[in-house]
């Protein structure tokens, strides 16, 4: 009952202690508003770069699996039958989209429109690596063998320059062989949630079959699955493996899911997290310093009234008590404010940056749990030498 | 009520000790006034401290109500202050940022009485010493003796066994005095308050029923036809 209401007094005296100190108090405020809102907009920062790339994710689709060919050159490795009948031989597997990749310079009108890659690829690639296509289609399985090419959007820019105005049914000259445009592509944005480098822009796109009829030694370096959603990505994987083992003995075989890079992307955006949290709590402490510089300065300029409460039979805990409430109401007050710039701050990167707006509740709560610590913490150390101040030095004091 | 035999208190200063207090003894009963007189670096403030349980003896005893005040904790020490003995100082000490009641109520807050219940009693003593006007007033609005009249207010809301002053006129000019000496001789003739004022004005000193001498760490009682015992 006593400590309740002593407490109480306590609460009431370092309300009005810290008013009347409107400026100091203020500027202690500052210091705990700022390092409550670094954390708070960091740890958010934080969170919404993991959100946004897992959105990337979830375009794609976190069905894909990469198969990458890993067998040096001259290896044929897997055959083009075997890459398309994945799909078809395990039913954990829905789609996949086999790529034979290529390079050479490209011609048109007699004028060299670029140098990159040529992509030999099925009907499905453009589906799951989410190609744009601007005009015309895309290469299909009636294709087979087919001089016909689908060109990626610089590619297609260079050729509009010299003067056509329509590309589709043009020839384009493909290390010396003709090929027609069926297709032309929009802008393609690469995707760090896709592990395979597409470089669209800058590419063509043939059949399949015709990349292997040109050059037979080309193997195919990388088959991007869909497996079934409904089945555990291990399992897809395994099933992978075993019918890889089965038609190309020999082989040597990558096999990445997108579940398995989304682990890994989080756990990496996980200590990015971290590491930004760190850099705000930084702030925090130096804002903790701050509030122990005031309290200490408080303590020092009111010796006097210590001692006298001291004689009027406040115990040591009183005094104690007294300044570590005030210390905590002012990083408490702090970290209620704090919190709000934070939420600002983070809304404001949100906006800033395009990404959906994301409060870390988390982060909202250790901000302003941490502030509360920071004030028992950094304010422990003045009240307890208020505490033990010598009340007979300081009555003598004045 | 209050005794102290033969108090000795000393204070290391670097490598040399000094004694302040040579053996005091000292008995005060209850509805005793009684003044102590001595000059500068007597031991009079030492001496208070320790009647004022801010301090201890080095050796020798101190009992307040038969109480030993040398094993007791300093938080018990604390609470035996604040109910045994009310402080009246030189210079008020009147905390700046409360009004006139609350710092009347101090005492009572750190002994754990409401907040109402305190206000209603310090009310009272602020009416017992004139102050009942001016009980919102902030110390800076009052003048010195009305000042003093609110720490007198404070130094009893408890109902102390020992009302300690130290030098309580000390800075106040003579008609002010009167009135603070008139008012402390008023609390113990009607309400058998038990005064203890530590001073070195011989006039007030002179007003006190039992008048004591500090002399080199010694005291010495006056009797009423001015002999030492």
């Amino acid at each position: 009952m006593r400590v309740f209401s002593v407490l109480i007094f306590n609460g009431r005296e370092a309300v009005s202690s810290l008013r009347r100190n409107g400026l100091r108090t203020i500027l202690g405020l500052i210091g705990v508003i700022i390092g409550v809102s670094s954390v708070i907009a960091m740890v958010s920062l934080g969170e919404m770069a993991k959100q946004q790339a897992r959105k990337q994710f979830e375009a794609l689709g976190t069905d894909l699996v990469v198969i990458r060919n890993n067998q040096g050159q001259g290896q044929s490795g897997i055959g083009i039958a075997d890459a398309l009948q994945l799909a078809d031989k395990e039913a954990s597997i829905l789609n996949s989209a086999p790529r034979i990749l290529g390079n050479g310079s490209f011609r048109y009108g007699g004028k060299e429109v670029g140098y990159g890659s040529i992509q030999g690829v099925t009907r499905a690639f453009a589906g799951v690596s989410k190609l744009p296509l601007k005009e015309g289609r895309f290469v299909t399985i009636f294709d087979v063998n087919q001089n016909y090419t689908v060109v990626g959007h610089t590619i297609a820019e260079k050729m509009l320059a010299t003067g056509t105005s329509d590309l589709l049914g043009e020839l384009i000259e493909l290390n010396g062989i003709l090929f027609t445009v069926i297709g032309i592509l929009d802008h393609y944005e690469e995707s760090y949630a896709l592990p395979v480098h597409v470089g669209a822009n800058e590419s063509v796109f043939i059949p399949i079959t015709t990349s292997r009829r040109i050059d037979s030694n080309q193997p195919i370096d990388v088959i991007i699955a869909v497996a079934d959603r409904s089945i555990d990505h291990e399992t897809a994987k395994s099933d992978i493996q075993k019918y890889l083992n089965s038609v190309t003995p020999q082989g040597q075989f990558d096999i990445t899911t997108a579940k398995e890079l989304i682990a890994q992307m989080e756990q990496q955006m996980g200590i990015f997290t971290l590491l930004l949290g760190a850099v705000g709590s930084i702030s925090l402490v130096v804002g903790g310093i701050g509030v122990m510089n005031i309290m200490l300065v408080s303590v020092a300029e009111r010796r006097v009234e210590i001692a006298i409460r001291r004689a009027l039979g406040a115990r040591k805990r009183d005094i104690r008590s007294q300044f570590l409430i005030e210390s905590i109401i002012l990083t408490t007050a702090g970290g209620i404010f704090g919190t709000g710039l934070g939420l600002v701050a983070t809304w404001g990167i949100s906006r800033f940056t395009n990404w959906d707006f994301l409060i870390s509740w988390i982060s909202v709560s250790s901000g302003l749990g941490t502030a509360v610590g920071v004030g028992l913490f950094f304010g422990f150390q003045p009240a307890h030498q208020a505490s033990q101040l010598d009340p007979i030095a300081g009555l003598q004091g004045n | 009520m209050l005794r102290l035999e033969d108090v000795r208190r000393s204070f290391q200063l670097g490598p040399v000790t000094t004694e302040v207090l040579h053996g005091v003894n000292l008995n005060v009963v209850r509805g005793d006034l009684m003044s102590i007189m001595g000059p500068s670096g007597s031991g009079k403030t030492t001496l208070m401290n320790i009647i004022g349980l801010l301090d201890r003896p080095s050796s020798g005893t101190c009992w307040i109500e038969e109480r030993d005040i040398a094993n007791l904790r300093d938080d018990e020490l604390s609470a035996l202050r604040n109910r045994k003995i009310g402080f009246v100082f030189q210079s008020f000490h009147l905390l700046s940022q409360l009004s006139a009641i609350e710092n009347v109520c101090l005492p009572l807050v750190y002994r754990g009485t409401t907040r109402g219940a305190a206000r209603k009693r310090a009310g009272t003593l602020l009416e017992q010493v004139g102050m009942g006007q001016r009980k919102n007033h902030r110390p800076s609005q009052l003048s010195g003796g009305q000042k003093q009249r609110v720490a007198i207010a404070r130094a009893l809301v408890g109902n102390p066994a020992l009302l300690l002053a130290d030098e309580p006129t000390g800075a106040l000019d003579p008609e002010t005095t009167a009135d603070v000496m008139d008012l402390l001789l008023k609390l113990n003739t009607e309400q058998g308050v038990t005064i203890l004022i530590i001073t070195h004005d011989s006039l007030v000193a002179a007003q006190c029923i039992r008048q004591m001498q500090i002399h080199q760490g010694r005291l010495i009682e006056q009797t009423a036809s001015g002999e030492d015992v």
